[in-house]
This record gives structure tokens, sequence and C-alpha cells, in this order.
């Protein structure tokens, strides 16, 4: 059977196609830059410039990250069946035999790797020079933001991907995906904060955990700031402490199924509107 | 492989794109899809390779009507060559081929073999993003080739060659058909390329078949009349008169020339008057209806 192979061929060829335009090495290269220079002037505003330690490294990085590595995974992602069908190749590749499940798998895993090898290649060099800085000490919780950025860009691509099959037009899908980007990233704590503050803070505690979780960007500022020991976490600018019920194995379970469902409605619409005919 | 579309209809929204068409494709002939654009040619052949289903109606491969599931494998025996000639520009010839032999499941020693075939061996290694069209058209043959199909699906694939590049491509096509039994379906609206290179005809108008068959049975089916063109030795005399008395009509009579228009049921009748009167006539020409004026013939 040819679709394992078939899956592998069309990963590989999104992979290098990110490698050939060297989309990994400019953001491997971003994030290595952005990391050294947070670590190092991640603490001025309080007067201290230089190493800290990479507990306040991943502190300063958390917010980096929240706003840059979603944006980055929705560009990403967002033309993926839109780019397709405007160069014209989507047809010969439905005509090919392989199922639209299997193009969205082959599709989502080269992209995948593509965001892994810069986020991961991009901080490990960063963590590198660091470690010759400041040493060993306190790296876990930097290896931790890592994999944890990581998982944040496969959530977004994973948005990225369902954008892409429910709007045909690229424009559209990154118009979207900027608006999604700006209510997750923003909006959505400003609202939890005013939710708070309208009900004098007496929001039942599974609720706001719920809420929470309900927004991977706050799951990955939640584990960021477990990563590093802290049991308050900032919504905006407020802090608040951590719900009891959101520990390190929900949140890591509620992180993979925020991969996972986007993925799975993107496969299931993608194979429902190609069995329609209205794919090509 | 044979393919029997089976009371096909197709609409996109209000629109009715293919209406209750039933069409059958034989084992190893060719077949040509003719009618102008938007008549539903693209969508019936979207619909034979299982890219598109139909609104209602069947599909039916060798006799049996697949479930939707078993079209991916079914596709490795149909190759496709859609009218937008559209490749990944920054891949080379060889790249592009392996990316379709690893998702059709062909081994990628296939792939050398087949570029030198289409005539690219040369140009293997470059960019398909800097190849003309002819060698995209090419390129987009090899591909559809690749797993040996069955069933060749073709979209008008001369769109846009110059007549080198079209005389190259049908003699490539005549070479392919010469080695194996592969059936052909062949999208065109350019009438005069394609007779004498099809078996059969299949008119498309407005989402409807109108007729089906070989070019003879056409002509017979719709009753298109045979052009006589003579050269006379003398004056035509009373030899248009006598034509017309056995049923030749649009009678011209020219400076020792007769043309004559006539139906296939006075043909052979005509022809008997013809060759009793054999000492006044100097040359005949007959002119068989050709597909544009089959064409032009259904309603």
């Amino acid at each position: 059977m040819a679709s394992t192979r078939a899956v592998w061929a069309i990963a590989h060829k999104e992979f290098s196609d990110r490698l050939r335009s060297r989309w990994v090495l400019i953001t491997a290269v971003g994030f290595t830059l952005f990391s050294i220079l947070i670590a190092y002037f991640g603490t001025a505003p309080i007067g201290v410039a230089g190493f800290q330690g990479f507990s306040l490294t991943v502190l300063s990085l958390l917010s980096l990250a929240t706003y840059f590595i979603p944006l980055l995974a929705l560009v990403l992602g967002g033309g993926v069946m839109a780019d397709e069908r405007d160069r014209g190749t989507l047809d010969l590749l439905l005509a090919c035999p392989v199922t639209p499940g299997e193009i969205v798998a082959g599709k989502y895993l080269g992209l995948a790797l593509a965001l892994i090898g810069a986020t991961a290649g991009g901080f490990g060099a960063a963590g590198a020079v660091l470690v010759l800085r400041m040493g060993f000490a306190g790296i876990g919780s930097y290896v931790l933001f890592t994999g944890n950025a990581v998982l944040l860009g496969l959530v977004f691509l994973g948005f990225a991907f369902l954008l892409s099959v429910f709007i045909r037009e690229r424009s559209k899908v990154m118009a979207v995906s900027v608006f999604l980007w700006l209510v997750l990233a923003l909006l959505y704590d400003l609202g939890l904060i005013g939710l708070l503050i309208l009900s004098g803070g007496r929001v039942p505690e599974g609720v706001f955990a719920g809420l929470l979780a309900a927004n991977p960007i706050d799951l990955f500022r939640l584990l960021g700031f477990l990563a590093v020991g802290e049991t308050k976490m900032f919504v905006g600018l407020a802090a608040v402490d951590f719900p009891p019920a959101l520990t390190w194995p929900v949140l890591l379970g509620v992180f993979l199924s925020w991969i996972a469902a986007p993925l799975a409605i993107a496969a299931a619409v993608f194979r429902r509107r190609a069995g329609e005919g209205f794919i090509s | 492989m044979k393919i029997e579309l089976r009371n096909v209809s197709r609409s996109f929204g209000d629109v009715q794109a293919l209406a209750d068409v039933s069409l059958e494709v034989r084992e190893g002939e060719t077949l040509g899809l003719v009618g102008p654009n938007g008549s539903g040619k693209t969508t019936l052949l979207k619909i034979l390779v299982g890219l598109i289903p139909p609104t209602s109606g069947e599909i039916a491969v060798n006799g049996r009507v697949p479930a939707p599931a078993e079209w991916p494998r079914l596709r490795t025996r149909i190759g496709y060559m859609p009218e937008r000639v559209s490749f990944y520009d920054n891949l080379s010839a060889a790249e592009v081929l392996s990316f379709y032999a690893d998702l059709k499941g062909v081994s990628g020693e296939r792939v050398g073999p087949m570029l030198d075939r289409v005539g690219l061996k040369a140009a293997r290694d470059r960019r398909v993003g800097g190849y003309s069209k002819g060698m995209r058209q090419r390129l987009n043959l090899a591909q559809a080739l690749l797993a040996d199909p069955d069933l060749l699906v073709l979209d008008e694939p001369t769109s846009g060659l110059d007549p080198v590049a079209i005389r190259e491509f049908y003699d490539f096509l005549s070479g392919i058909r010469r080695e194996r039994a592969v059936s052909v379906v062949h999208s065109s609206h350019i009438l005069a390329e394609i007779e004498g290179r099809i078996d059969r005809a299949a008119i498309l108008k407005d989402g409807r078949l109108k007729a089906a068959g070989s070019l003879e049975e056409l002509r017979s089916s719709l009753n298109i009349p045979l052009r006589l063109i003579l050269s006379l030795r003398g004056t035509a005399g009373d030899l248009g008169a006598a034509l017309a008395a056995e049923g030749a009509y649009d009678l011209v009579a020219g400076n020792g020339t007769i043309e004559a228009s006539v139906s296939a049921g006075n043909k052979m009748r005509v022809m008997s008057v013809l060759m009793h009167r054999e000492s006044e006539i100097r040359d005949l020409t007959i002119r068989e209806p050709s597909l544009e004026e089959v064409f032009f013939g259904v309603d």
C-alpha cells in the first residue's frame, strides 16, 4: 500500500520546501538572536543587564513566544491548501492514489517538522550559548520551555490547517488568522480580567481553570510558569494563583488535545469536501 | 479498463454542469470528448477520475460500481492530465516525477527512463519553473504514464502547444497505444485536431451528451450529407437533373464542375448514375462530413 510512502513523500516535500526557502534557517536564527538578547536584556526594566540564569530567561522568553510562535505557525500553515489550489497542483494531487486524510497528514507532518526544527534548533542554539555563559544550573526549565514552545507552535499549525480547509483564499485565511491570534493572544486575557473584576473575584475555581485551559496560549503560559516553579501566573496585568486542578499531566493532556482536535476536524472537513468534489 | 457512466448528473449550486449522461469508455479505445467551452467536458473527466462524485447516477468500472473508499486504489490504474498544467516550480523534473512516483507507489527507478521517453532527459535537473509550455505538457504526460495506467484521461492535452509540439504529442500517444491496450479519453474543442486520432467521439453541449459513436456512426445517425464534387469533360448538360432525380440537392454548376450534397440513403443511387455516365466525368471527389460538420449537425 502506497499510503505511508505517500504521507512521507508529501511531508518530505513540505519540509524540503521550507529548507530550500531558508524558512527554517531564518526562523531558527531569529529565535536564537531573540533568545540571547532577551536573556541579556530581559531584566533591563529593573535596572539590571546581563545573563541572570535560566529561570529568569524563561520568564522573559514566555512573553516573546506567546506572541511570536502562534503568528509564525499561522502564517506557515495558513496557505497550505490555498497555495495548492492557486498553483493548480491540487487536482493532480487528489487524482493520485492518496486519500484526503493522507494529504492532510503528510502536509501537517512536513510543516510540523519545519516548525520543530526552527523552534528547537533556534532555542537550542541559544541554550548552548547560554550554557557557555551561565553553566547548566536551571537548564531543565529552559528545555521544558523549548518543548512547550514546540507544542504551542503545533497547536497553531493545526488551527492554520483548519482555517485553510474552510477558507479557499489565502488572503482571507491570513486575515482570519490574524484575528484569531489577536483574540487568543490579547483579547482573551482581557476578557478574563474583566470577568474577575466584574465578579469581584468570585469566579468558581473549576470555571476559571476551564477558561484558562480553553486558550492554548494560557496553557502555554501555565506550563511555562510551572517549568520555573512559579505558583502564580499573569493574566494580562493581573497575577492570579494557579488553579490546583491544572496539574502537569492535565495541562499536557489538554495541550495535546488542542493539537489533535483542530487537525482531526481539518482532516474530516477536507475529506468531506474532497468527497463532494468541492476541493478541486 | 472499461468505465461506464450511467445517467450521471452533476450540479454546482444552481449550475447544472452535466445532465443525465450515459457513456461508455471501452477497453483499449480512444474516445474523443468534444464540446464547446463550458459544455461539461472537464466535469465529466473529473468524474471519470473520481475527483468529483456525480450528484446522481453512477460510475461502473469493469461492470462494478466502486465504493467511494475504493477510488484512491483505482486511481493507481488511471493516469490523469489536467487541463491546467501546473507543477511545483521550485522542483526539477526528476524531483517532480519522483514525488508522483511515491504518491502512486511506483519504483523511483522508473523516473529516469520515463523522462528519457518524453524527451526531458537533458532537462531532468532543471527547475520546472523555467520549462516551456511544451516541456511542461510532456512532464504532465510523463506523470500520467508513470504507473502504466489502463486508462488515460487527458483534458485538452494540446491546448496552447505549437503545431510541432501537437504532432509530437500525438505521435508519442500513438506509440504508447501500439505498445499496450490503454483506453484513452481525450477532450478537445479543436475538432480538426482530433479527427482521425480517435476511435469514437462523444459530443457534449450544455452538459448534455448529444451523440456518441464512431464518426461513421455519427454521420449515419445524424444523416449528414456527403458532398460530391464532379469535374466534367464537357458541359454539365442534363447530368445535374439526373443527379437531382436520384436525391442529390444543393446543386451548384460551375465552369465544367458540379457540386451536390447527397444523403447517406441516396448515396448508392447517385453513384449508380455516375457509373452509367462515366464518360462525361473527368474526376470525382467525395467529401465525407468532417467531425466539425457532425458537431454542428447535432442539435
